[in-house]
């Protein structure tokens, strides 16, 4: 099934920029003929799951402890305990937000423990929830103009999704980006655009409101927008 | 008197308001007078509407982004623990 999502609203055309392909939530009727074959020990079954939900899971545990060591550590404390309750499963949540709610828990109570030793990575950083998402100097402070663009973010050309993608710094600098974002924005980034995950489902796995939800999103979006900002105003400082 | 035809008037936003209800516009996840308000003055405002075009163009590229494959690198262990505890599930009941 197609699962693409296009702003019906009005005069802008988001409907252009296609939604990314989002790995989609199962089906309940495949949910269920999944979790059957799961609790009858159907090896492909379990293979399958590992798969398709096991480099998400170390990616999002990556947000809470210190290392990729740890994070696999997290994660196969995860699947244990997947393996162990899928019989008590009961199907009030996707297996999906139940695997992750696991997992975050998991790495939640490890990053804990983590962080009476350690103190985190100097390039991580925090989230001020005062902070406005965008620098206050980009819009007129004062006057008839007071809280308009005075900077307004220049056009990118119609190419640039697909300019981005297949330009290995662009790449990396998205990349950087998404990896410095501190915990609380990393993780909604991760679950809504990267992973595809619905927001609801987002709010169950992480307990936050959707409000909440919304604004580190969009917190996150910037900075890997500005991050993006800045990767084009170099290249034309470049050209 | 007769009444005024036309929707009602919608008040003001700024632009610097609007980039915090970007990401939940994107969504459809606003009440339908703040999407009256966002949706008219992107209309009339080309600095939000490219803010709006670049959020749209960064949601959608961050899931195509290369991501690492990754196995556990115990899956076989994995495997066999799956495999005795669903046996153990089915034979308990």
């Amino acid at each position: 099934m197609n699962t693409t999502v296009t702003v019906r609203t009005r005069s802008v055309e988001h409907s252009v920029f296609p939604a990314p392909a989002l790995s989609r939530a199962a089906e309940p009727d495949e949910e269920h003929e999944l979790i059957a074959r799961l609790r009858r020990g159907d090896e492909g079954a379990f293979d399958g799951l590992v798969n398709q939900h096991h480099g998400a899971l170390i990616r999002m545990a990556m947000s809470h402890v210190r290392n990729r060591e740890m994070a696999e550590e997290v994660v196969q404390d995860t699947w244990m305990a997947v393996i162990e309750g899928l019989h008590r499963f009961e199907g009030r949540s996707s297996l999906r937000t139940w695997i992750f709610g696991i997992m975050i828990h998991k790495a939640k109570d490890r990053g804990v423990r983590e962080k009476r030793h350690v103190t985190f990575s100097a390039c991580e950083s925090f989230d001020d929830e005062s902070e406005e998402p965008i620098d206050p100097a980009r819009f007129h402070q004062t006057g008839e103009w007071a809280g308009h663009w005075a900077f307004p973010p220049q056009p990118w050309d119609e190419q640039t999704p697909e300019k981005l993608l297949a330009s290995q710094q662009a790449v990396n600098a998205m990349q950087r980006a998404i990896e410095v974002l501190p915990p609380t924005l990393k993780e909604v980034l991760m679950l809504r655009d990267v992973e595809g995950v619905d927001a609801k489902q987002v709010c169950e796995i992480l307990k936050i409101t959707e409000t909440n939800l919304y604004v580190r999103l969009h917190r996150a979006r910037e900075r890997v927008r500005q991050a993006v900002e800045t990767y084009l105003e170099g290249r034309q400082v470049a050209v | 008197m007769a009444q005024k035809e036309g929707p009602a008037i919608v008040p003001e936003i700024t632009c610097q308001e609007i980039v915090q209800w970007v990401s939940a516009y994107l969504d459809e996840h606003v009440e339908d007078d703040r999407k009256r308000q966002i949706a008219l003055h992107l209309a009339i405002c080309a600095g939000c509407e490219t803010y709006v075009k670049q959020i749209t163009t960064v949601r959608n590229i961050v899931g195509l982004l290369p991501k690492a494959g990754e196995e556990p690198s115990d899956l076989r262990r994995l495997r066999h623990t799956f495999v005795a505890q669903a046996r153990r599930s089915v034979s308990g009941g």
